[in-house]
């Protein structure tokens, strides 16, 4: 089999990754451990909601009601029923695929900006409910016990190696889904529908399948990162996780690496989530929030730079050093 | 008289040696406390306020304060000055997901011996797993939900008084005055942001009213952070409770407090749990309109005054320089767990978590920041010691009114009606 460079980059990614708890000291117990754990759960939750935004063209803020779901699946495994977050997990993917079917079903007859809107509604709702749900721990949340470490609880004390692992099986779970979407008619359909639903439809595209489809698949990935989340913090509450702070990260990280691309979620989160957790464990103690003030002024910067994201600037550099070596070719 | 070059460059040497050995002999090793704290979000002053005390503790410590008469300020540091406290401030921005990941880089990456921290008792639940998980020293000052001493974990300890025990004493001195001086409360409400903090409140202020048959008749959670309180205050106009017992942080207290003075509404009193209403600068925002409102505290200069000389001392020579006011109730008792780690430290001979375990889980300290003037701490890690009295403010002064051992004024009561004052 021929490899063309993507693939290359692609598998050079994965060695890459996988290498990096083999070295001594570099995950384990580590601050940059947590980093690195955090940009690889964050680049998978931002390409779950380029699959439906990205790619389909439908602007979700209501992410973090799928992500929510997912947590909420994996807590109640543990601390309600006193299982194992393994059975949660899958069972909290299911419940927000269904959800998510049932709520777009209805706001897939919203279009752009009205759709968008529709979605932020569905947040405080959704967050307003689980406020009041006492069977799912209401405003207190659910806290988690201390459990033994290992696989089986899907927990460690002293390490972060596992955790690093599991996040790193989820991010390649979702970039390894989009690149088959990329590759396959789901993926010539989506963009079919994002560039134009009526013509779409008029070659014989069925636009609501299409969408609703894709919605199920995001909503399902974004929980399974969910379920991840509840259990490297020991607790979920709906502020922690069904809120429109989340939303708001799941669209950030996306915009900020490149809308509708495939390594621009990874590209947004390894540039956002190390900025955010350096920023915050080294400056915060100057008080008065130095360090979101810098955070939010490299975002502002960048996005007026190229509204592209970063996958527009390294775009227009590629250009750049292309045509100079063009011209170069000439001159000669 | 001239020297010859060599004879320079040999006393130049001399004076070199004996600075450096000097400066070796004195170098005292640094303890390193985490204080994690919101010092952004919508608590970010109370925040700021705990770390600007427990820095004002480690000042008492680390410094010769022979004018002031606690444990530990005499000298200068630890056992004889061998060690000094380093104070390393983390911010977890009210987020419990911060608290976690920030517990483990202070433990992990900067070395802190134990965290003192969180105040919300949302963040201060994982943080305090994270030490427990790693056998790590978590000193709690003024989280106040009772579930965070009812885990069963080993390695934590607050001082505050929880929830549970306020609600008991709010509902005694109802009593009192029921009995004493015939006030006829007969009804309950209850309003109180929907967080682990003002659930809990609010679960125990139900438990503690029927011990004096207190029918509650309103109880109103809101979301913490509101910009409107409007719908909340009429459901409490509407059942006209004769008591309210609420629970409302920061800048939400201050709302609640001016949405009654809108709707044109009082109960006959209102008495809070550790919240915006101990806060001075919320006071001061407040004026006049803050006036007759009660709540619970374990600190206030008024009280200081009379039975904690010493803190006044310690508040106006380090903490107010920094805050710009008073110590208030919850920012005091962090100090308090600084001092009492840095007296274990003290016994145990050094920082060794282990030792320092055993002491503070067996000892009693001398704590002149406490109004009980002790600490100890129960099996659970909860401070049995821990003392509150009940305040009303008036012209921006914490009068004490309960228990009757500490009272200075006699209450206003019922509150004056808005349209009186």
């Amino acid at each position: 089999m021929r490899m063309n460079k993507r693939d290359k980059l692609w598998y050079g990614f994965i060695a890459a990754a996988l290498a990096l708890p083999c070295i001594p000291g570099v995950i384990e117990g580590s601050f940059f451990g947590h980093v690195a754990t955090m940009v690889l759960l964050y680049a998978a939750m931002a390409q779950s909601w380029n699959i439906i935004s990205g790619y389909g063209g439908q602007v979700s803020f209501g992410h973090s009601v799928f992500f929510g779901i997912g947590a909420y699946g994996a807590a109640l495994a543990v601390v309600t029923f006193e299982s194992l977050p393994w059975y949660g997990a899958p069972l909290g993917m299911l419940a927000a695929a269904l959800v998510s079917v049932l709520i777009s079903y209805p706001c897939f007859r919203l279009k752009g900006h009205y759709f968008a809107i529709a979605t932020f509604a569905i947040v405080e709702i959704f967050n307003r409910l689980f406020m009041i749900w006492d069977a799912v721990g209401g405003a207190l949340g659910l806290d988690y016990p201390i459990l033994p470490d290992g696989w089986k609880n899907f927990s460690w004390s002293d390490t972060k190696t596992g955790y690093y692992i599991g996040a790193l099986a989820i991010f390649l779970l979702v970039f390894g889904i989009v690149r088959w979407i990329e590759k396959n008619r789901m993926g010539y359909y989506l963009l079919a529908v994002r560039e134009g639903q009526e013509t779409a439809e008029s070659l014989g595209v069925n636009s609501a399948v299409v969408k609703l489809g894709a919605m199920a698949l995001s909503a399902a990935l974004a929980a399974l990162c969910g379920a991840f989340f509840a259990q490297y913090n020991y607790r979920v509450d709906p502020p922690m996780v069904m809120s429109l702070d989340m939303s708001m990260k799941f669209v950030l990280i996306t915009i900020l690496g490149g809308l509708g691309t495939f390594w621009g979620p990874f590209l947004g989160a390894l540039v956002l989530i190390p900025l955010q957790e350096y920023t915050r464990a080294y400056l915060s103690h100057l008080g008065a929030g130095i360090d979101l003030i810098i955070f939010g002024l490299i975002i502002i910067v960048v996005m007026i730079k190229e509204p592209r994201g970063i996958m527009g600037l390294l775009g227009y550099f590629g250009r750049k050093a292309a045509g100079a070596a063009e011209e170069e070719g000439e001159d000669r | 008289m001239k020297l010859s070059k060599r004879t320079a460059v040999f006393v130049m040497l001399i004076l070199c040696s004996a600075l450096f050995a000097s400066s070796a002999a004195f170098a005292a090793e640094e303890i390193k406390i985490g204080a994690l704290f919101p010092l952004t979000g919508p608590a970010a002053v109370s925040g700021q306020n705990c770390v600007n005390s427990v820095l004002a503790a480690a000042d008492v410590i680390n410094q010769k304060n022979p004018d002031i008469n606690a444990p530990l300020a005499a000298g200068e540091g630890l056992l004889g000055g061998k060690y000094v406290i380093k104070v390393v401030a983390a911010d977890h921005q009210g987020k419990p997901d911060v608290a976690k990941s920030e517990a483990e880089r202070l433990y992990n990456q900067e070395k802190v011996f134990a965290i003192i921290g969180c105040y919300n008792s949302s963040a201060t639940k994982p943080a305090s797993a994270v030490a427990e998980r790693a056998k790590k020293i978590f000193m709690c000052g003024c989280s106040s939900s009772a579930a965070l001493t009812e885990r069963g974990y080993k390695y934590f300890f607050r001082h505050a008084p929880t929830d549970a025990i306020e609600s008991v004493e709010f509902v005694d001195y109802i009593e009192y005055l029921n009995k004493e001086k015939n006030a006829g409360v007969k009804t309950l409400g209850l309003i109180y942001e929907n967080t682990e903090f003002g659930k809990h409140a609010a679960e125990e202020a139900r438990k503690a009213a029927k011990k004096i048959d207190l029918k509650i008749v309103a109880d109103v959670p809101f979301n913490n952070g509101a910009t409107n309180l409007n719908s909340e205050v009429q459901k409490l106009k509407s059942a006209n409770p004769d008591a309210v017992f609420g629970a409302a942080l920061g800048g939400d207290y201050s709302l609640w407090v001016r949405t009654m003075k809108q709707v044109n509404w009082l109960p006959k009193i209102a008495i809070n749990y550790c919240t915006g209403y101990q806060n001075p600068a919320v006071q001061k925002e407040l004026a006049g309109d803050g006036n007759y409102f009660m709540g619970g505290m374990g600190y206030s200069p008024e009280l200081a005054k009379l039975f904690m000389p010493e803190a006044i001392k310690i508040q106006d020579k380090y903490y107010t320089p920094r805050s710009s006011q008073p110590f208030d109730s919850d920012s005091i008792q962090e100090a308090v767990m600084l001092m009492v780690i840095a007296q274990a430290i003290e016994k145990a001979g050094g920082p060794d978590t282990e030792k320092v375990l055993k002491i503070i889980q067996t000892e009693e300290f001398t704590s002149v920041m406490s109004l009980s003037g002790t600490v100890k701490f129960g099996p659970d890690g909860q401070n049995v010691n821990a003392l509150s009295v009940i305040t009303q403010i008036e012209n921006q002064k914490y009068n004490t009114v309960f228990p009757l051992k500490y009272k200075d004024t006699e209450p206003v009561y019922p509150m004056v009606p808005w349209d009186k004052r």
